[in-house]
């Protein structure tokens, strides 16, 4: 089970060098690929998620970049690749070693392949609101929306934090 | 049961937060447009009830020896649909994981039952208990887990390893009952004894017709009578030494198990004293029934401290026959047991000890070293020393070393004994 989220990394770190070619985006890829490597190979969901923050970094290096108009696709399918890739990792991660009941990794595809595209189209559809929204806010208070959503993610992870968790 | 979030719904609101924040040093949407896949997935929460599924369990043996496998079957079915069942049943200490997975992960629709086997192989002897599975009820997404427990009976009984003996230690003193023990009395049997003058009431087909012949007068050969005897296995559980499942009390009770099969089989009664924290017995007797008393009370055989020390002298009569052959099995460690047995000696019981050398089964357990080999050394004297004291008083002592097969330590024990009665 470590094929899919290796095939997924792959894919995730190089889609932005497809958007900017350049030296840094490609360091910042390899040391992402280490890390997911290393977090598959020693069972580690930190070191995924670690590599994980790299290769937004790295997507966030090659769009400052490119300074390019928004390709909004395209960031739907590297954010659905993102989460593909924790979910697959830590799949693998949890199903090593162990007996694989019949249909399990069937029915665990086909709710992958389901919620790629669900998400890829509450993307499309935040992303068509937001294009909406824009019209009617004005353009400096998209970064305290921004600042806003970040504060509510922060939140999030410190109420995360505080409640029991399951190892 | 309330579902709790994983460790991966952490790592997502982490990498949210991550594009956030970076979106905002960016300035760019595809950042935010990246992260709503992310979100997305932490709102899909799923209602996850625990208790739609049942498992029950079954194993291939309920009774095995030591080093038998035996297959563990276990049947999860659900009343409802359930996304990812995790269940993982902890073994114990005395039962080793051969083949399969004793994890494993399940998805079932409503009515579905699937089967999960995996093998064990008995290390040690005991009652080894199956009992609780643990269970773990995942959503698709691995963000959301419930935990809970079921119990599903399976008792194992792992008996001693048994060796396959042919010598044994012959008993000085057989008993009435009929056996296959040569007595030197004559009288019913199939070993010629003697012979004498023809009595009336002698049956024919006991007249000797050569020795009839020369003496020109009936003779008729005597039998010897074959008796049975009384044997009685003295097991030292006041102490053990090495790692389980190899330790002294381990090879003891490998050792009294198979001796007691062996006894049994020659017709002779057997019978059971644990000295010990608490003083155990069995009574002796034979046949099946006793075979699996003894087993029982084997199995249950282990080494509890106690300040309290029995006295053999408390022993009932019936429990331990002053005519009886006492094999005390011990690794000569606890000086009680060496009192115990001296007692006994001075009481005018047949005593032999078989001793399990500690020696080596404790080396195993440490890293070889020059400082480890010269303990050793020490120790070794040191119980050759104990031995000789022992076999001063008339005693004697069979070293066993537990690597090596025990009818070797056995082979020793006829000879000598012919050598010390002549």
């Amino acid at each position: 089970m470590w094929l899919p989220p290796l095939v997924l990394t792959v894919a995730v770190l190089g889609y932005p060098l497809l958007v900017a070619p350049a030296r840094g985006v490609l360091v910042i890829g390899l040391a992402a690929l280490v890390l997911c490597a290393l977090g598959l190979v020693v069972r580690s969901g930190a070191l995924v998620t670690a590599g994980g923050v790299l290769a937004l970094g790295q997507y966030a290096l090659a769009l400052w970049l490119a300074a390019a108009p928004p390709r909004l696709a395209g960031a739907v399918l590297f954010g659905v690749g993102l989460v593909l890739l924790v979910e697959t990792a830590d799949f693998s991660r949890r199903v090593r070693g162990a007996t694989l009941g019949p249909g399990l990794v069937a029915s665990q595809v086909r709710y992958w392949v389901g919620f790629a595209g669900l998400a890829g189209a509450a993307a499309l559809v935040a992303a068509g609101l937001a294009t909406a929204a824009s019209a009617v806010v004005r353009l400096p208070w998209a970064p305290a929306f921004a600042a806003g959503g970040a504060v509510a993610a922060l939140v999030a992870v410190t109420i995360a934090l505080r409640r029991r968790q399951i190892p | 049961m309330t579902p709790r979030l994983t460790p991966l719904a952490l790592s997502v609101v982490s990498l949210a937060a991550s594009g956030l924040v970076l979106a905002i040093f960016t300035g760019r949407p595809e950042l935010i447009v990246a992260v709503v896949p992310l979100v997305f997935g932490l709102f899909r929460r799923r209602f996850l009830a625990s208790s739609d599924w049942q498992i029950a369990r079954g194993l291939s043996a309920d009774q095995a020896f030591e080093g038998e496998h035996v297959v563990v079957t276990i049947t999860v079915s659900a009343e409802g649909n359930v996304p990812t069942l995790e269940l993982f049943e902890p073994l114990p200490p005395s039962l080793r994981l051969v083949a399969g997975s004793n994890r494993g992960f399940f998805t079932l629709t409503r009515d579905q039952s699937v089967k999960w086997t995996y093998e064990v192989e008995c290390r040690r002897r005991g009652r080894a208990s199956l009992g609780v599975v643990h269970a773990r009820l995942w959503d698709r997404a691995g963000l959301h887990a419930v935990e809970s427990a079921a119990r599903a009976s399976g008792p194992l009984r792992v008996y001693p390893r048994r060796i396959q003996l042919r010598r044994l230690p012959r008993p000085r003193r057989t008993q009435t009952s009929v056996g296959n023990y040569v007595a030197s009395s004559v009288g019913q049997g199939i070993e010629p004894g003697d012979i004498r003058e023809f009595a009336p009431g002698d049956r024919i087909r006991h007249v000797n017709w050569r020795a009839s012949l020369r003496f020109r007068k009936l003779f008729v050969t005597q039998y010897h009578q074959e008796r049975n005897a009384d044997v009685i296995l003295m097991l030292d559980t006041l102490s053990e030494a090495g790692a389980a499942p190899e330790t002294t009390l381990d090879a003891s009770v490998r050792a009294a198990a198979s001796l007691a099969g062996a006894y049994l089989a020659r017709k002779d009664r057997v019978g059971l004293i644990e000295y010990g924290g608490p003083f155990r017995w069995v009574r002796p007797g034979s046949g099946r029934g006793q075979r699996e008393r003894l087993l029982e009370a084997l199995l249950r055989a282990e080494v509890v401290f106690s300040y309290v020390r029995g006295d053999v002298g408390l022993v009932p009569r019936r429990v331990l026959p002053p005519q009886a052959l006492v094999i005390a099995i011990s690794p000569l460690v606890d000086p009680h047991f060496e009192k115990a047995v001296v007692d006994l000696a001075a009481r005018g019981f047949d005593l032999v000890i078989l001793s399990p050398s500690p020696i080596p089964l404790v080396r195993r357990t440490m890293p070889a070293s020059p400082s480890v080999d010269l303990a050793c050394r020490l120790w070794a004297l040191e119980r050759r020393a104990r031995a000789a004291s022992l076999q001063r008083l008339g005693l004697r002592v069979l070293e066993w070393d537990p690597r090596q097969p025990l009818e070797l330590a056995l082979a020793v024990f006829n000879p000598v004994r012919r050598r010390m009665m002549g």
